[in-house]
């Protein structure tokens, strides 16, 4: 038995943040399942712990008069944007011995990605050496996580719309003229909705890790189990 | 998964062998498989001590960070400072050349609430 979370509205990333961070307090003290977030973030940039930046092409100055706000994340991985139009997924669950599949926990992340890009009929693969999906019009996936006590946080950025102008103003995962692709730019008309490709993910990621999700659209109230672990009295 | 039988084990997936007075600390091949190519490490200073369970040291990789454990309480007596140039070493001999830092336990009783290897082979995840 394990959460998904869907929230309908794009959160400013300290929030995403916060919310990862109480759920994982509480995963590791046992007191709510594997929850799976599954949100958009308002128009952010953020270096991982080894992000240089250098990568970054733009001045924090800059950034903030363009509405975008810059983090640097306590996760693995270079330096990304998220934004609207990207469905990021936050699995907050325990790594078990068993059930986390030979290939470990970044392998089974890309076969996620790869696996949404599929449901949708666009082809992606893996890259020797550059982590990720990657597509005919480039990287349309992002990884970066970390792990606290056997606990996962942070996790993966999925591109929906074209039009994320924030890449524009980084070296996307310090990868220099590497393109950012977008089921948009790959789909056209065709594109599915923010909703239809983060419920793909959701069943990608139980098919990939063997969990069963339990979907919750967040504007319900949530479970109790939940609600206690996200508002300590 | 290869689990040597003469070493002990953590929750945290942290492997124990001791020597002499001292204990040898690295992590699993569970653990270096999870994370993937390391390509950096943060090590202890010697001198410095931890309790059980206190963050150490953290590895990661291209895209991942992860916190590696005292498993008991004690003192730095000496990190595995090729790491530092060659993470990797993690990777390929996670129980050998990968070790990560050596401690002198306070309490050398501690040990025994430690996994031995079948213990750790046979713990389970903690989900339903």
């Amino acid at each position: 038995m394990a959460f998904a979370l869907f929230f309908p509205d794009p959160l400013p990333y300290v929030e995403g943040l916060r919310l990862q961070e109480a759920l994982h307090a509480a995963r590791v003290a046992d007191r709510i399942p594997d929850t799976v977030l599954f949100l958009q973030h308002c128009p952010v940039i953020t270096l991982g712990r080894r992000g240089r930046s250098n990568h970054l092409l733009a001045r924090e100055d800059q950034l903030r008069a363009r509405g975008i706000d810059l983090f640097e994340a306590s996760r693995g991985g270079d330096v990304t944007y998220h934004g609207p139009g990207q469905v990021v997924m936050y699995p907050i669950i325990r790594l078990g011995r068993e059930g986390s599949g030979s290939h470990g926990y970044l392998h089974n992340l890309e076969e996620v990605a790869i696996g949404t890009c599929a449901a949708f009929g666009v082809e992606a693969w893996r890259r020797e050496g550059k982590n990720g999906a990657w597509t005919a019009a480039g990287k349309i996936a992002a990884i970066g996580f970390k792990i606290q006590r056997w606990v996962t946080l942070h996790g993966m950025s999925f591109n929906v719309e074209a039009g994320l102008g924030g890449f524009e103003l980084i070296v996307p995962c310090g990868l220099a003229g590497e393109p950012v692709a977008s089921l948009r730019s790959l789909l056209g008309e065709a594109t599915p909705s923010i909703v239809q490709v983060a419920g793909a993910m959701a069943d990608r990621f139980e098919a990939v890790t063997g969990r069963v999700l339990e979907r919750i659209p967040c504007r319900d109230p949530l479970p109790d189990v939940l609600a206690a672990a996200l508002n300590p009295a | 998964m290869d689990t040597p039988r003469n070493l002990k084990y953590t929750n945290s997936h942290e492997w124990v062998r001791v020597e002499g007075k001292q204990v040898v600390v690295g992590i699993t091949d569970f653990a270096q498989d999870q994370l993937s190519d390391l390509t950096y490490v943060e090590l202890p200073t010697v001198g410095d001590s931890f309790s059980g369970q206190e963050e150490v040291a953290v590895v990661e990789s291209v895209k991942a960070a992860s916190d590696v454990y005292a498993p008991i309480s004690g003192t730095i007596t000496a990190v595995n400072n090729g790491l530092l140039d060659r993470p990797e070493l993690i990777n390929t001999d996670p129980y050998g050349e990968g070790w990560l830092f050596k401690m002198l336990p306070d309490d050398a009783t501690e040990l025994e609430s430690l996994m031995d290897a079948d213990q750790y082979d046979q713990s389970m995840p903690d989900e339903e």
